[in-house]
Formats: structure tokens, sequence, C-alpha cells
């Protein structure tokens, strides 16, 4: 299974140009910020509420982002509001899409593709290999806010991420988001957090 | 420090909660209340009690909630505490789960 950083990286990656979509850079930043702190949540390994956020397990995950992350987070004791882990790790914002691109890139998923406009500026693109996995997450967002299920703790920490930054709206239409918007839980605030099983 | 109590009331479980629904709680709060739904009856879990939720808490909600409408059984949440009304809110699921202002029994 991916991570939520990955597939939020992952619903980033425009799949025709391999480019990747930053339609709101700060929101997209704080998407990926907020996509570590709800793998860390998933894995059990802090809580969180409106106004903090708590080690409760210091195990390693077996993922090197997560682990590395919470490694550090274990280091500062006195950070303890949500505000100041926000600002912490947004800081880290090129190593937590690198890392996550270079696992997708080791899984099969995407390729690296590099180039130079006007033979200065270099271009990075990522192509996709594989689309299913992109799809998949695109099927659950959409099935998370078309539905009338309850969705998994998982699936709604992923809408709370991807309506903020913009990345919705790659996943569906004006039209169909409009009359749904009660659907998109917490409008990227708080979320729940947690879910070991992801359902 | 979780309490949790259980009774039958006019063809409802009740499931009342007191105290703290946190990482440490959520695991006993989600028992509850999966048991609760084995009992037969439509299933509220009363939150008058509840002081403070976490993320952690939530989630046990929401499992507990999935569970209920996979076997089609009714769930609500009643009495929400104000503290933990503002949790429900931010988080949007007080557009998602059946959230009542008193028991309905």
């Amino acid at each position: 299974m991916l991570s939520m950083l990955e597939e939020v990286v992952l619903l980033a990656v425009d799949e025709k140009t391999g480019g990747l979509r930053s339609t709101r850079e700060f929101a997209t930043t704080y998407a990926l910020v907020g996509a570590v702190f709800f793998d860390l949540a998933l894995a059990r390994r802090i809580d969180t509420d409106t106004e903090t956020i708590h080690i409760v397990d210091t195990t390693p995950t077996g993922n090197a982002t997560l682990d590395r992350v919470l490694s550090d987070m274990a280091k500062l004791p006195d950070k303890k509001t949500v505000r100041e882990w926000i600002e912490e790790i947004f800081h880290r914002k090129d190593d937590l899409e690198g890392e996550a691109l270079q696992s997708l890139i080791s899984q099969g998923i995407l390729r690296h593709e590099k180039s130079k406009l006007l033979w200065i500026i270099d271009v990075e693109r990522f192509p996709p290999v594989d689309n299913k996995p992109q799809q998949h997450v695109k099927l659950r967002l959409a099935h998370t806010i078309l539905s009338d299920e309850i969705p998994s703790t998982r699936d709604i920490m992923l809408v709370s991420i991807a309506e903020p930054c913009g990345l919705l709206h790659y996943v569906l239409s004006e039209s169909e988001l409009a009359g749904r918007r009660a659907r998109i839980p917490g409008r990227g605030r708080c979320g729940a957090r947690g879910d070991g099983s992801g359902h | 420090m979780i309490q949790l109590t259980e009774e039958s009331r006019s063809g409802w479980c009740v499931v009342g909660v007191r105290g703290r629904a946190d990482a440490e709680a959520a695991d006993e709060l989600e028992a509850a209340l999966r048991s609760a739904l084995q009992s037969g009856s439509k299933v509220a879990a009363d939150f008058a009690a509840l002081d403070y939720i976490s993320s952690a808490g939530l989630r046990a909600v929401i499992q507990a909630a999935r569970a209920a409408q996979a076997s089609e059984v009714e769930f609500v949440i009643c009495s929400l505490t104000l503290p933990v009304k503002k949790v429900f809110d931010m988080s949007g699921l007080h557009q998602i789960l059946q959230i009542r202002e008193s028991l309905p029994c």
C-alpha cells in the first residue's frame, strides 16, 4: 500500500506530461506536511486534536521518511502545538516530495525524465509507467465524495488533503463537486487520524 | 481514561461514554461500540459525558459507524459536549455521521 504522502504526490503528477502540478504552491506544501502527519497517525505513532500533536509510539514504521520525521519529532519534546509542528515540517517540503517521488520511481509507478528548456533551464518530469495506482487513488477520492457510504478514515484524510490544494479538480468536475461539498470532510482542517487498517 | 456503559432502552442499545477518547482509549471505545452493534438493536452512542476526543477517538467512531452501515444497523451519536462538537464540526464528520442533539430514547 502506498503511503498518504506518496498518494498525494502521485495525485500531483500530470498523467499526460509527467509534470508536477502545484496549483496553489503553499497549499501543496501544506498538503505534503499534512500527509506525513496523517501517515504517522494511520500508523498509530502520533495522536492529535485541534490544538496539539503528540507522539504515542516511537517504534519505527518501516517507512524511511516517516521514521525520520518521527525520530526528529521525538528529539523536540517542547514542540507540542499543531502550528509548531506544521512550521517545523514545512521546511522539509523538498525532502518529502523528493523522497516520495523516489519511492514511486523505485516501485515502478513513475519514471524520471530530465530535459532542458531553452538549453538552459533544467526541467524534471515524472511520467507514469503504471497508471493503475494513480487511477486507484482518483477512484477512491471520487467514490468518497460521490457515494453516500461512510468513508474509511484513510479516505477522509485523503480528501481533506486533496481539496485545499486544488487536486480534487483533477478528479471531479466543478459540477460534480458542486452538489457534494458537504461530503468533503474538514476542508483540510482537522480530519480523523489513526486508522491502522485504512478501512 | 474512559468509562463505558451499555444499557437497553426502548429498542435502542445506549453506549454511555465518559472521560477522554484518545489514543489510549480508542480501541476500548471501538470495541464497546462494535459490541453494541451485535445486540440486534439500534445503537446510540451517548457522548454527554465525553470531555475530549482526539483523532484516534474519531477513528474509533468512524470505524464503528462503518461497521453499522455495513450491517445495516442504525447508529447515532448523541449529546455532544461543546469541545467534542467542535472537533466533529472541524473535521466535517457532522456531515457524514448521524449526530443528534439528544438521545432518541
